[in-house]
């Protein structure tokens, strides 16, 4: 007994835990905010079927030519089509080779080596196209079999513009004029 | 009082006084905990209720990434992740080393197993839009891809959710700006 009461004499100067662990709860949700988070983000995509009835719904109201954008994925480039024509083909001739429109930017690249493709020279493409038509935003997309999906984001994204934002559109605003062609139809086997 | 008696009272006295001091100094101080709680509850509550559609990818799934800004709209997700495509929490298909889906499950671009899950799932959503006296049932489904996924297995979902009565498609990605 007498020993214990002499420990208890000997901790009375006892360490106050209460400011670190203060401390250390602020510091729970102060990282919590800067962890880097995942913003998920979704691209729509029309079916086939239903763009079919868009692009005839446009040609009743604008009664202009559409036009019919295509753009194909290959391993080798970009092969870009608009109004039945492929660029660069002969007049008359819907495909002139397989040759790509927009070659490679890093010819010999991996597939998985997503830069390979040119999107500054394809999304210079779209802006062309976009002031020729600019109530266009319908873009056919294929690919061959092997192209990546993060390849056909790119393609995407390039084709809808680097600086298009459509969140406000999505609340009911007009869409800007930096968005290009935004509504992507994905089928397989196109251009 | 003998001196020696006030002395033993004065030394018991002090005794006392420092035990209640003590006491006190023991006491464990909530609010500063209940601060933190409630920012943690806050904040958890606020991300978690920011997205209709919680997407949590497969260990391993690298979700493409895009400027697109669009948020994910409420729809079912159907995870396709280097191994196998995973419907409603479930593995329905098996995917190979080459990204092929495995040819037993697949016939004409429909992906058997698939097509049964999502089949089933679209019947209990339309019953549900029914007895909710929603007009329409949206038939929205969410892909979560791999970045490596090739289009051809790709194009096999997106036909196989489109003969289940899916009608509306979004490709899951993560921003990167």
């Amino acid at each position: 007994m007498a020993k214990r009461k002499k420990k208890m004499d000997e901790g009375d100067v006892e360490a106050n835990l209460i400011p670190v662990m203060n401390v250390m709860f602020l510091l729970i949700p102060a990282l919590l905010l800067a962890m880097e988070v995942a913003r998920f983000a979704a691209v729509n995509v029309t079916p086939p079927k239903f763009a079919a009835q868009a692009d005839q719904k446009k040609e009743k109201e604008d009664k202009e030519k559409p036009l019919n954008l295509k753009v194909f994925i290959m391993e080798d480039g970009y092969r870009v089509s608009a109004q039945g024509q492929q660029q660069g083909a002969e007049a008359g001739k819907s495909a002139d080779s397989n040759k790509p429109t927009i070659p490679l930017a890093k010819p010999g690249a991996p597939l998985d080596d997503y830069e390979r493709y040119n999107v500054q020279a394809l999304e210079a493409e779209a802006a062309k196209y976009k002031k020729l038509f600019p109530h266009e935003t319908v873009v056919t997309i294929s690919a061959e079999n092997s192209i990546p999906m993060q390849a056909l984001i790119n393609t995407m994204d390039a084709l809808r513009g680097s600086d298009c934002k459509l969140l406000k559109a999505m609340a009911g605003e007009e869409v800007p004029p930096e968005c290009y062609f935004w509504q992507a139809i994905v089928e397989a086997g196109a251009g | 009082m003998t001196p020696e008696e006030l002395f033993q009272a004065k030394k018991a006295a002090k005794k006392a006084a420092r035990r209640n001091k003590e006491e006190e100094e023991g006491k464990l101080n909530i609010t500063s905990l209940m601060d933190i709680v409630s920012i943690i509850v806050v904040y958890l509550l606020k991300s978690y209720g920011a997205d209709p559609v919680v997407i949590m990818p497969t260990a391993g799934q690298k979700i493409p990434m895009s400027k697109a800004d669009s948020p994910i709209q409420d729809g079912i997700p159907v995870y396709i992740s280097k191994r196998a495509i995973t419907f409603n929490s479930k593995k329905v298909v098996q995917i190979d080393e080459n990204g092929d889906i495995d040819p037993a499950s697949l016939q004409n671009h429909l992906i058997g197993p698939l097509y049964d899950a999502m089949a089933e799932e679209a019947d209990k959503a339309k019953q549900m839009a029914t007895n909710q006296g929603k007009e329409e049932w949206s038939g929205r489904i969410i892909l979560v891809g791999d970045q490596t996924l090739k289009f051809s297995t790709l194009v096999d979902v997106m036909y196989t959710a489109g003969r289940a009565e899916f009608r509306e498609y979004a490709f899951c990605v993560i921003q990167n700006q």
